[in-house]
């Protein structure tokens, strides 16, 4: 074994050194898979459908490069009313997703970090369970829950506490509700990581000098658990900037979701150049969120 | 508000919560067994669906090509992965870090579409210069490898940053070279964050319906996709069986992991209590 | 714990650090220019405070950091650019990193596995080991399975087992409790002696430097202060520092009034202090009016109420403080110039001490030979 090892090591060249193969392998692999797409999708913003190859945009006079950027993607982008709303609108769903994801989810990782230790890997699993089903088969049973005629409003008629079934389905309201849902857990997990690790002490120590628990919970407990909340805030708002399958499944066509846009823009009217355009757009909405967790991701590995 | 009225608030708002996550989990479960075509009216028990579930041949292919597409790229995210989180945590200072930990945790939260898209355009631009990659299988792999390479890093980092630095200085020592400290210790004691990494991608990959969207091509349906298609028609009973079964499939898994992990910490606590009254 | 039946080679010492200088970011010297020799045998301690380069200077030893500059030789090898896995030495870490997926048997077998010895071989090496430690029976066992002491001794089992030149020890007592480290160190320092390997023990704990080292060195911001055995570095400390840095020690400060005008005098070096006039027994070099000190430790100070008839240095003083240890008692006695003096007196049956209590009028008396000049 030894000497294969050596007679692999002698033909190994001089300058690959074994730091080298391993922060160059997964470097590459992200630079081509994550990053080089992102400046594509640029490159394509700023051409014609006709020359979306991407030496179309480059053309020759005599010895000179021209670089041809047409910019009407974006100008139609910024000209139309319905873009500007569709953007605010995914915006603001996402923001209300975040909020109530967290006013549900505090207090349920707060009472799951202060439940007796052995019910906690209980409690974690059934939180993880609901996650590792599949996110489209729930989405799905939803639809069938909110329907006219699905369980809730059959139960509702049924208690007599309705006439006739309430239209629930394709609203803002059942997106709502698939958002919350889907979002739940990943508000929850970073929370409950965060406060599970709290050093009780603290609290302790402020009941010893004399601190109300009320104001010890806002004094103390939620200021300490500051880069949990964020944590959990950002993997919450950034994905739902851009959902696609809630919206397309139980939101309806008053709901206006950009990432709907974008399939549509892609799929239905193959305009690479519009989509891409508005792909550039969303990443820079979710520009300043991506930095703010970018930098919580560092200075959690300091 | 007195401890005893807190713990039971407590305990009611997580029992209303855990109702609100597991209702729907329950009503696929239900309905898979409802005999009526109409998901919403009950008429009686039966296994119709699954019966219909069995001869769905386009959904069942496209359940084989998931579980093969879930299976490698979950291979592929454990292999880059395992270099990515090694390369951020043991080498403290290199040009350009900054950006491969930019880079190893964006896909993490960026929304699926535009992940989706963008990956797309750039395999087209490839494919128009080389011609090659085509879309299919191979394509729907890279776009789930790159998702999953970013989870496993971070399961494989939180590990790495646990374990003990002197075990790799104490084997160098004894006398390993480098690659030995690899594979004799640190592989060893990794293994269960790989298996961890290696479970969390096959899910991702099997449950993903955007990327495989934007990257797959003709012929290549994998079966979110399928479902997919039809949820947006309308609702249609045999996805209820085909829910049930993975549903019971997962949970099944995860309960057995859980206890076997929880055993295996119990009987870790009980050998040091009685190692120190030796 | 003096290691009578061997004495330092004459010839070729076993180690040699040559200029050794570990210099961090161009500016920061974590270990200074350190020179030092190391006889085969021989049991070296650095002893120092956190920062002082100890822990630095070991791993250079074991090759986990490379000097900045100069040379280490061992055997007459020049082993400074040696990776750490092919050095003939092996060192016992503080948290033992004994390997948890690894029974207590091949944790020892570990390294001699890594040598290509025959299976035979290491089985023997192996059960050799355990029985040296008293672990044979607790060969399957896996790290978690054992007792802090028990994982110590399996830790110290795997670092001898391949037999090295040179053991390193990292702050070896540093994780017991008080009790268990006495009876440790004494089975630490017979089986190293048993098995005859030359040993380097970095610790900041006085104690245990004194009791196991044959030789050591006392260590402060990369360099050391004094090399010497831990007797004379104790009695004979070469400054004010290491005084003050092993044990307690009083310290009187004064000037030197005048030196032996021809050696056969030899009534010692007269220093002028605020309480009295010392004549210190020493042959150091200085010159009158140089700034000194004089150290006495606690231990050769005896108290009596009486004025001591004898030819003996004495002052008077009151008793400003006591601490009972059980086997001695400490105490604080203040002179008139205001100094305070701390005595330590063995609770003997008999002492004329025995009655002593605060306000106390007492003197302290210390013969010549207790008193140490220090020129530093």
């Amino acid at each position: 074994m030894a000497s294969l090892m050596q007679s692999l090591k002698n033909s190994i060249p001089s300058w690959l050194t074994g730091r080298r193969l391993v922060i160059g392998l997964p470097y590459a692999w992200f630079l081509i898979l994550a990053f080089l797409p992102v400046l594509i999708v640029l490159k394509i913003s700023l051409s014609e459908m006709q020359t979306t190859a991407v030496s179309g945009m480059v053309s020759w006079q005599g010895t000179w490069p021209s670089i041809k950027l047409d910019v009407s993607s974006y100008l139609f982008l910024a000209s139309d009313e319905l873009y500007l709303a569709t953007y605010l609108s995914s915006i603001s769903y996402a923001f209300y997703t975040t909020l109530i994801c967290l006013g549900l989810g505090y207090p349920f990782a707060y009472f799951m970090a202060r439940a007796p230790k052995r019910w906690q890997a209980l409690l974690v699993m059934l939180i993880m369970l609901p996650f590792w089903t599949s996110f489209l088969l729930r989405i799905y049973a939803w639809k069938t829950l909110l329907v006219n005629n699905g369980l809730i409003n059959n139960a509702l008629l049924a208690l007599g506490w309705i006439d006739s079934p309430i239209e629930m389905l394709n609203t803002p309201f059942s997106l709502m509700i698939g958002m919350v849902y889907s979002y739940l857990p990943f508000m929850i997990l970073p929370l409950y990581a965060n406060l599970s690790k709290l050093d009780g002490r603290y609290l302790e120590a402020a009941a010893d000098l004399g601190c109300h628990p009320f104001k010890t919970f806002w004094l103390i407990t939620v200021p300490l658990s500051k880069a949990g909340i964020v944590a959990g805030c950002m993997l919450v708002f950034i994905p739902a900037v851009g959902e696609y399958v809630i919206p397309e499944l139980l939101g309806g066509p008053n709901t206006l979701m950009i990432g709907r846009v974008l399939w549509d823009e892609f799929f239905s009217n193959n305009d690479w150049p519009m989509a891409s355009a508005v792909t550039i757009v969303m990443l820079l909405l979710i520009m300043l969120p991506l930095a703010i967790y970018n930098k919580l991701q560092s200075k959690g590995h300091a | 508000m007195n401890s005893t009225a807190l713990k039971w608030f407590g305990r009611s708002w997580m029992l209303l919560v855990y109702a609100f996550l597991f209702l729907p989990i329950f009503t696929l479960v239900a309905y898979s067994f409802n005999d009526s075509q109409l998901v919403t009216v009950w008429s009686h028990a039966s296994l119709r669906w699954y019966k219909a579930l069995m001869q769905d041949s386009d959904l069942i292919a496209a359940v084989m090509l998931s579980l093969k597409i879930a299976f490698l790229s979950a291979l592929v995210s454990v292999f880059f992965g395992l270099f990515s989180a090694f390369a951020l945590h043991r080498y403290r200072r290199f040009t350009g870090r900054g950006v491969l930990s930019s880079l190893a945790s964006t896909p993490l939260v960026m929304p699926d579409v535009i992940v989706g898209l963008s990956l797309l355009l750039m395999l087209v631009s490839v494919q128009q210069a080389l011609g090659y990659p085509e879309r299919g299988l191979f394509t729907i792999l890279l776009g789930h490898a790159l998702l999953g390479t970013a989870y496993a890093t971070v399961v494989v980092r939180s590990r790495l940053t646990e374990m003990d630095s002197k075990l790799e200085e104490a084997a160098m020592d004894l006398g390993c070279r480098p690659w030995q400290v690899f594979s004799l210790v640190t592989l060893p004691l990794l293994m269960p964050a790989l298996l961890s990494a290696f479970l969390l991608t096959f899910t991702l990959s099997f449950d993903d319906v955007v990327l495989s969207s934007f990257l797959s091509g003709p012929g290549y349906s994998t079966m979110p996709m399928v479902i997919f298609s039809r949820a947006r028609l309308g609702l249609n009973p045999s996805i209820n069986a085909l829910a049930t079964v993975t549903i019971v499939v997962v949970t099944l898994v995860v309960i057995a992991s859980t206890l076997y992990s929880l055993r295996q910490d119990r009987q870790r606590k009980r050998d040091i209590a009685q190692a120190q009254q030796e | 714990m003096e290691n009578a039946n061997k004495s330092p080679l004459a010839n070729e010492p076993l180690l040699r650090i040559e200029g050794v200088s570990k210099i961090y970011d161009g500016l920061i010297k974590a270990v200074d220019q350190v020179t030092l020799n190391v006889a085969s045998g021989e049991i070296f301690a650095l002893l120092g405070g956190s920062g002082c380069g100890k822990s630095t200077l070991l791993r250079m030893l074991a090759g986990f950091e490379t000097p900045s500059q100069g040379r280490i030789y061992l055997g007459g090898t020049d082993i400074t650019d040696l990776p750490a896995y092919q050095r003939p030495i092996n060192m016992m870490f503080q948290s033992y990193a004994l390997f948890p997926h690894l029974s207590v048997s091949d944790n020892i077998a570990f390294g001699l596995r890594r040598d290509g010895m025959a299976k035979e071989a290491i089985a023997e090496r192996v059960e050799a080991m355990l029985k040296l430690v008293q672990l044979t029976q607790y060969a399957k066992r896996k790290p978690h399975q054992l007792s802090g002491g028990q994982q110590q001794r399996v830790a110290l089992a795997r670092s001898i087992a391949k037999q090295p030149k040179l053991l390193l020890l990292d702050e070896p007592l540093g994780a017991l409790d008080k009790k268990l480290r006495v009876s440790t160190q004494i089975e630490l320092v017979n089986i190293i002696e048993e098995v005859g390997v030359t040993c380097v023990l970095v610790t900041h704990d006085q104690e245990e430097a004194m009791t196991m080292a044959t030789r050591m060195a006392v260590m402060s911001a990369g360099s050391f202060l004094q090399v010497g055995s831990p007797k004379d570095i104790y009695q004979q400390p070469n400054s004010r520092q290491v005084a003050d840095f092993i044990g307690s020690v009083n310290i009187f400060d004064g000037l030197v009034k005048q030196s032996p005008a021809n050696s056969a005098q030899a009534l010692g070096i007269q220093v002028e202090c605020a309480d009295a006039l010392l004549r210190v027994p020493s042959n150091q070099a200085c010159h009158t009016g140089m700034a000194v000190g004089v150290a006495i430790r606690p231990e050769k100070i005896v108290l009596s109420r009486k004025k001591p008839t004898a030819k003996v240095n004495h002052l008077a003083g009151v008793i400003t403080e006591m601490a009972y240890f059980g086997a001695h008692t400490s105490y604080h006695v203040k002179l008139a110039s205001g100094k305070v003096l701390q005595a330590q007196v063995q609770s003997h049956a008999d002492e004329a001490s025995a009655d002593l209590s605060w306000g106390d009028q007492v003197y302290a008396s210390w013969s010549d030979n207790a008193m140490v000049l220090l020129t530093q």
